[in-house]
């Protein structure tokens, strides 16, 4: 039985066959898609014709948001299903915190955490005509979590996993419920009514910045968090 | 607010999904929460399936883009009869969890009855949501969200075994997933679009074809354990908690398995003609054999029935050949799907049963069954009625499906299979003997504790469980149905360069 935190590293022959045989195959895919003759121009070229009804500018964001945007709501429910796996596995978090022996940490972050706040409302405000938007800024706001865990200037009990529940389905609730309003208001899911989709997109991507800030706390976390109730 | 069908299709996905989000943010309600959604879901699945019927195909255009540039849902028999076939096992398992959950006193058991709805209702929305998509990227994304539910239920159970067991189901759906979204790389890179309709109508074969078939077919059939692929699937299966077992052998192998006949149906049937339809149904005997085989060996009731899944599986592939070549003869599909029908129902039962009796008897080793009648005789009798369908004795569901199977393969010329299919049954006999043989015995050879009193199985876990194992005998009379709802669109007959 393979064991999968395997860290011998010697070229056995068997590995090297697999090895041999993997190159090969990359060689023959690589070859395949080099010599295929490609129209990946096509659909860029139409989400950049309808990006003027998309109601934002940058077509990333548009085809997350708006033309693609049921995956991106599927993608976020990925995000909190992981967090309710690993729950569901760890019943306990460690409690891994030795507190810092120096101050200069602790008030290095509480100086940089209102400023990274700002940086993901910022972020999330950028994507409607530039490179940004939810995920962007939740990965500030999950860095924040973890500076200030790592700084120990607060850690994460039992109370609060109430507000982290809350925090984590936020993005989903806001996605699936807008789209399913917008089923029964426009006859098609998530069909932002004519010149109004920015604001809908606004809505439901602070909404989901919210939840991906929390869930990239959260895996940091690795479990449920409980603070005084020992280690398991 | 309109009444027709397409409208509905999103609210099959959004309805377990947000029962989903409910069920974790609300422990304490969510079993109300799930048993809510299970039943407005399962309703409304099959409430379209008849207006499909009638009225049918229907296409849900999300977000009001039209492909290529947005995504849409597409409900027709194909996708009809999978979602249907989840509603009914979906509802039943539903039931039988809060029974077999049920916590108690015990915090381990709490833990995992609060975990189990809301993991459950995203497999729900997920297998929905697979089963429903007409794109081929929003189909990796379902998937991943199928694996996903479908690994953390798995590791419920706790036991460092299954742990074990689950890590691998990680890594394999995983690389699975992976090998199917660099097929689907190269289906863009050639045709520049990821709408299944309209990769049909542009599918010509090619080197990128090709590549792209083998690259999601490898990825799929490793997700749905078709042998030699399987090596992860009795370990998931048998180790799992009975209720996720039952999801797992029923539903969660189907959906890779939906998605493999729906894209050689519809986009990669200019390949037909090659050696690839062959080496799936030779797969599929060797998965006969060796699940039968090993199925006769095991120690245990669970990976019994885990090692008759895979052998199971490989009927789903036997046909492929004549699926794929002689695409205005619908009677290798509609045989493929009766099966796929017949198992999932049949499958579920037993595992349910299974349940049941290690729930009673704490213990699952064959040995332990003996005298099994006389202490748990509803659950024994819904064992074997799912054995019965199993074997494919008449007039179970699995008998239907068989029949079909040996028509289609005759009226084709597939003598070689007929053997296979009649074997199987065979060999399937052999190992469901194993415990009904010991579980109808009178006497007990080693009556130390396990005494004839009948042993006590909550109504909530005997009624799904016995509702399932009647389904499994009584279905083959609905036969027709189902039939129907299958012809509904048939794309792969009708449209497509042949």
């Amino acid at each position: 039985m393979p064991d999968f935190y395997d860290d011998d590293a010697r070229l056995t022959r068997p590995r090297i066959v697999a090895l041999a045989l993997s190159a090969a195959l990359v060689a023959l895919l690589s070859l395949i898609i080099l010599t295929a003759p490609g129209d990946l121009e096509r659909l860029n070229l139409v989400a950049r014709e309808r990006l003027t009804e998309s109601g934002v500018a940058n077509p990333v964001t548009a085809v997350l948001l708006n033309f693609r945007g049921y995956d991106t709501l599927l993608e976020v429910a990925v995000l909190l299903l992981a967090v309710i796996g690993i729950w569901s596995m760890a019943r306990y978090a460690r409690v891994w915190i030795k507190v810092p022996d120096t101050p200069v940490l602790a008030a290095f972050v509480r100086l940089v955490l209102p400023l990274m706040v700002l940086v993901s409302g910022y972020l999330l405000w950028l994507g409607a005509d530039a490179p940004g938007g939810a995920f962007q800024g939740g990965a500030v706001l999950g860095g924040m979590g973890i500076l200030w865990i790592a700084a120990a200037v607060w850690l994460p009990d039992f109370q609060f996993q109430r507000f982290a529940r809350v925090m984590l389905v936020l993005g989903l609730i806001a996605f699936v419920g807008a789209s399913t309003l917008l089923l029964a208001l426009e006859g098609s899911f998530m069909e932002y009514p004519a010149g109004e989709a920015k604001n809908w997109i606004l809505v439901i991507e602070s909404a989901a910045m919210i939840s991906i800030g929390m869930t990239l706390m959260m895996l940091f976390v690795g479990g449920i968090p409980r603070l005084n109730e020992g280690t398991v | 607010m309109p009444q027709d069908l397409a409208f509905w299709l999103p609210v099959v996905i959004a309805v377990p999904l947000m029962a989903a989000v409910l069920a974790f943010l609300l422990p304490r309600a969510a079993f109300p929460i799930s048993l809510g959604a299970a039943l407005i879901t399962s309703g409304l699945v099959c409430w379209a399936a008849l207006a499909a019927v009638n009225a049918g195909p229907a296409t849900h255009t999300v977000g009001g883009w039209s492909a290529p540039l947005g995504i849409d849902l597409v409900l027709d028999g194909l996708s009809g009869l999978l979602l249907v076939l989840t509603a009914i096992i979906g509802l039943a398992i539903t039931v039988y969890a809060h029974g077999y959950f049920q916590p108690g006193d015990d915090l381990v058991k709490q833990h995992q009855y609060n975990f189990f709805w809301p993991l459950w209702m995203f497999l729900w929305a997920s297998l929905n949501a697979l089963f429903l998509s007409a794109d081929v990227f929003n189909l990796y994304v379902t998937l991943e969200l199928l694996g996903f539910s479908a690994v953390a239920l798995t590791a419920l159970a706790g036991k460092p075994t299954v742990l074990k067991a689950a890590m691998r189901y990680l890594m394999v759906s995983l690389s699975g997933s992976l090998f199917y979204l660099m097929g689907v790389v190269f289906l863009y890179a050639q045709f520049g679009t990821l709408d299944i309709r309209l990769l049909s109508a542009a599918s010509a074969e090619t080197p990128t074809l090709l590549a792209s078939a083998a690259l999601i077919t490898t990825g799929l059939i490793m997700k749905s354990a078709l042998f030699p692929l399987h090596f992860w699937l009795p370990p998931a299966h048998a180790n799992a908690a009975a209720p996720v077992s039952a999801l797992l052998s029923a539903l969660v192998v189907k959906g890779s398995l939906y998605i493999v006949l729906r894209l050689w149906l519809e986009v990669f049937y200019p390949l037909a003609d090659t050696v690839a339809p062959q080496v799936l149904s030779v797969l599929g005997v060797g998965a006969v054999l060796w699940g039968s085989l090993q199925a006769m060996q095991q120690p245990r009731l669970k990976l019994l029935i885990a090692y008759s899944t895979v052998a199971q599986l490989g009927y789903m592939f036997l046909l492929m050949p004549i699926l794929l070549k002689n695409r205005d003869d619908s009677t290798a599909l509609a045989a493929t799907m009766s099966f796929v029908f017949a198992h999932a129902v049949a499958k579920a039962a037993a595992f349910l049963s299974a349940g049941s009796i290690l729930h009673a008897l704490k213990d699952d080793r064959l040995t332990a069954l003996s005298g099994l009648m006389k202490k748990m005789p509803v659950t024994t009798a819904a064992f074997a009625m799912a054995g019965i369908s199993l074997i494919a004795l008449p007039p179970s569901a699995g008998f239907l499906a068989k029949y079909q199977m040996l028509q289609s393969a005759l009226t084709n010329g597939y003598w070689g299979l007929v053997f296979v299919v009649i074997g199987g049954g065979l060999l399937a006999a052999v190992y469901i003997m194993r415990v009904l043989g010991p579980a109808f015995k009178k006497v007990e050879p080693y009556g130390a504790e396990s005494t004839s009193k009948a042993v006590h199985v909550p109504l909530v876990m005997s009624i799904p469980t016995l509702a399932l194992a009647l389904l499994a005998i009584v279905i083959s009379f609905m036969g027709v149905y189902l039939l129907e709802l299958l012809a509904v669109g048939t794309p792969w007959v009708l449209k497509g360069g042949l």
